[in-house]
């Protein structure tokens, strides 16, 4: 009698009848038992007399069939063959039941690999959860939710959902679909920043106005410009300036933003977000520091670590793989050396050692406003540092009319050195970098000298806020400052090869463009500029003005992308993407005669030296 | 191992994606197809549970059955009207069958 499971799939759909606790318990007998055997096939042996006619070729024939029999192994007249049976089409059945699990004793694993500790939990640990969304498509508005208490009728509905809850796969689950979620949203942005034709839902119904709008586009000339296409920010940031961002080094979607208000009336706490292109709503991580944060930086040996320098002179390495706030976090409060002041930059650059030429190894340097660049490593569960420069004061050439004795005096109890608020290594030559100090001058130095600069580069007099070398020019960089300009140097001159301002505001973050080598980014408070040294010289490509009492902080341009995000005063960082920009295939920018910062008329008023210095005409070309 | 999320955290996902611009519920089913929590109302929640429920399990045997190394991640059905995202768990609407022979 062949075995029947009951069908329970029918009773789904309505909530009525209800599995009860006694339908459950209920005994079922079932019996099995053995059928009587069937012959298919019986053909008994025939038996003929020896004296029959018919006997001879009988015994041959038996003979032969012994012959056969005997030869037939090796035989190349005999072939194994297999045949098979037409299988008829199947019909498949479902059929649902109660998983079995195996139970021993307490604390060992069944099957499914959960740990099964006793059996009244081992069913519901192997409970997980499905999410199902519903969404509306962009076209429809919005319904209004209701909320419904839980409608499990098992007795175990409330331990489900905790233990559910609080499972790492629901959190997957629920990861993955707030992503989904927001990659609908954020379609059309997310592909014009990677550079996708966006693709227009051919159901959603076409607004009047825009058939028109499309049309004006066409028709105007392209001019460059940006075009803003989402910012981050959350609530948690808001109200915070941004200070410093960082790109990760292995995972080109991961961005780090650090918060911090610098008045010195108020010390508020830091923060570090990790933003993941991803989810443009709320951060992946979320680093709360001591202090507000003033420098980031990632390290590309270790791209999970993020080495975070903050206004009371303390360095911190976090692990961002880690969704634990205080996990993996070294520090370097307790290095005797460390620095007392905001640590303006920090920067993971790779040295080979002297030696082998061969072997590259990572390590941390950072410029603090006690007027000290120091290298770290991490030792003793801690960071400790060696310093590598310090900044010295540069000494006034003018003397002071009188009071010699006076001045000297008190030289001894000011510090001699001077913050430093920028460094940059040379791409090419780590053991080579830049300084920017407060007192305007830039210094080259070298890892192995720290006693001397190698050269000084005067030109700004008020705070050099960036020093940046060009990527794709060997020998080029440009320095910004609080002085309005921006200057541009080759390595071995003196002096400034281009000056640019172009308004009466502080710069405050300065980027060359990864991608094309006559293009950098500036931000000055009030606006974001993108200058162009292939086609002006005078004036930025492109100029996007500030949102209402939002000063525009830190710049950073995306790697494999023509966007560039801006952090201002109140927390966001807005993604802009650049349009339009043409870029000329030469690399050749000629200038001829004699080289001057030229400053518009209106600036003339103010009290500084000549704006300008007449030299010996010569021709500047620039190879990019 | 990365530490154990706590279920406040949880809830804040949750309610960050109910409060996502176009979303217009949230349900949450165990394994057997039961619905857990939910924020619509009541017979739609059962109506989108059960169907949902066979269409995931039959998505999820195609994918094993092209190849059993395989297995389902996520599922999008999308509609004229709107659009249904599951996210089912590795485990979940699983077929296990097994007969008992003496």
């Amino acid at each position: 009698m062949p075995v029947n499971f009951p069908d329970v799939q029918g009773k789904r759909d309505t909530v009525k009848e209800q599995v009860t606790e006694d339908m459950l318990k209920e005994v079922i007998d079932l019996y099995i038992s053995e059928t009587d055997s069937i012959s298919l096939l019986d053909i008994p042996s025939t038996f003929v007399s020896v004296d029959a006619d018919d006997a001879e070729p009988i015994m041959e024939r038996n003979n032969q069939y012994a012959e056969a029999c005997r030869s037939r192994m090796d035989n190349d007249k005999y072939v194994d063959q297999s045949v098979q049976t037409l299988n008829g089409a199947t019909k498949n059945k479902q059929v649902q039941s109660d998983s079995i699990v195996m139970v021993d004793k307490v604390g060992s694993t069944d099957s499914t690999g959960n740990n099964a500790s006793g059996w009244v939990l081992s069913p519901v640990m192997s409970l997980l959860a499905c999410i199902i969304l519903l969404c509306f498509s962009s076209a429809s508005a919005a319904s209004s939710l209701k909320e419904v208490e839980a409608l499990g009728n098992s007795l175990n509905a409330e331990s489900d959902l905790q233990l559910i809850m609080l499972s790492e796969k629901f959190q997957h689950c629920l990861l993955v679909m707030e992503r989904s979620i927001l990659g609908n949203i954020f379609q059309p942005q997310l592909a014009a920043y990677r550079q996708l034709p966006v693709i227009e839902d051919p159901e959603s119904p076409v607004k009047p106005g825009m058939g028109e709008q499309r049309e004006e586009d066409a028709e105007s000339p392209r001019s460059p410009a940006v075009v803003r296409l989402w910012a981050f920010s959350c609530e948690l940031s808001r109200g915070s300036s941004v200070s410093s961002m960082a790109w990760n080094k292995k995972n080109p979607d991961l961005l780090a933003v650090g918060y911090g208000e610098f008045g010195s009336s108020n010390q508020k706490p830091g923060l570090v977000c990790c933003w993941s292109l991803k989810n443009p709503t709320w951060p992946e991580r979320v680093i709360r520091c001591d202090s507000a944060v003033t420098s980031l930086d990632f390290s590309s040996n270790n791209p999970s670590q993020l080495a975070v320098g903050m206004q009371d002179g303390s360095i911190a390495i976090y692990n961002v793989k880690s969704r634990d706030n205080k996990a993996c976090f070294i520090s370097s409060s307790g290095c005797p050396n460390r620095h007392l002041d905001p640590v303006w930059q920090l920067r993971w650059t790779q040295q080979e050692l002297s030696l082998t030429g061969e072997e590259k190894v990572e390590s941390l340097f950072s410029v603090a406003a006690d007027g000290r660049i120091s290298k770290w490593f991490v030792s003793n569960n801690g960071l400790d540092c060696i310093d590598l420069m310090k900044l010295k004061k540069s000494h006034n050439t003018k003397k002071k009319a009188g009071g010699t004795t006076t001045g000297k005096k008190t030289e001894s109890v000011l510090s001699a050195l001077t913050p430093g608020l920028c460094f940059d290594f040379h791409p090419t030559d780590a053991s080579v970098y830049l300084v920017g100090t407060w007192e305007g001058l830039i210094h080259k130095c070298s890892c192995s000298n720290s006693q001397q600069f190698l050269e000084t580069f005067k030109k700004h007099f008020c705070p050099v806020n960036h020093v940046t070398w060009s990527p794709l020019s060997p020998d080029v960089f440009l320095s910004c400052s609080a002085d309005w300009t921006i200057q541009l140097w080759k390595q071995d001159h003196h002096k400034p090869v281009l000056g640019f301002t172009s308004t009466q505001r502080t710069v405050c973050d300065i980027k060359w463009s990864p991608k094309w080598a006559t293009v950098f980014g500036a931000v000055n408070e009030g606006q974001l500029e993108i200058w162009d040294l292939n086609s002006s010289i005078l004036d930025p490509v492109i100029v996007q003005p500030a949102a209402a009492g939002v000063k525009m902080n830190s710049l950073l341009f995306a790697p494999q992308t023509d966007c560039v995000l801006v952090g201002d005063s109140d927390g966001q960082v807005t993604v802009y993407q650049l349009r339009n920009l043409c870029v000329g295939d030469s690399s050749q920018v000629t200038l001829k005669g004699k080289p001057y910062i030229f400053v518009p008329e209106q600036h003339q008023k103010r009290h500084y030296r000549p704006t300008w210095t007449t030299v010996e005409e010569i021709q500047y070309t620039f190879h990019f | 191992m990365p530490p154990f999320p706590s279920q406040a955290e949880v809830e804040e996902t949750l309610k960050r994606i109910q409060s996502q611009n176009g979303v217009q519920g949230i349900i949450i089913v165990n394994t057997e197809g039961i619905p857990i929590k939910t924020t619509l109302d009541n017979a739609s929640t059962v109506q989108y549970a059960g169907l949902i429920h066979q269409l995931v399990m039959k998505a999820r045997s195609t994918v094993r059955d092209i190849d059993p190394q395989n297995d389902l991640t996520f599922l999008r059905v999308r509609s004229k009207k709107n659009e249904i995202m599951i996210a089912p768990d590795k485990d979940a609407f699983s077929n296990k069958t097994s007969f008992l022979l003496y």
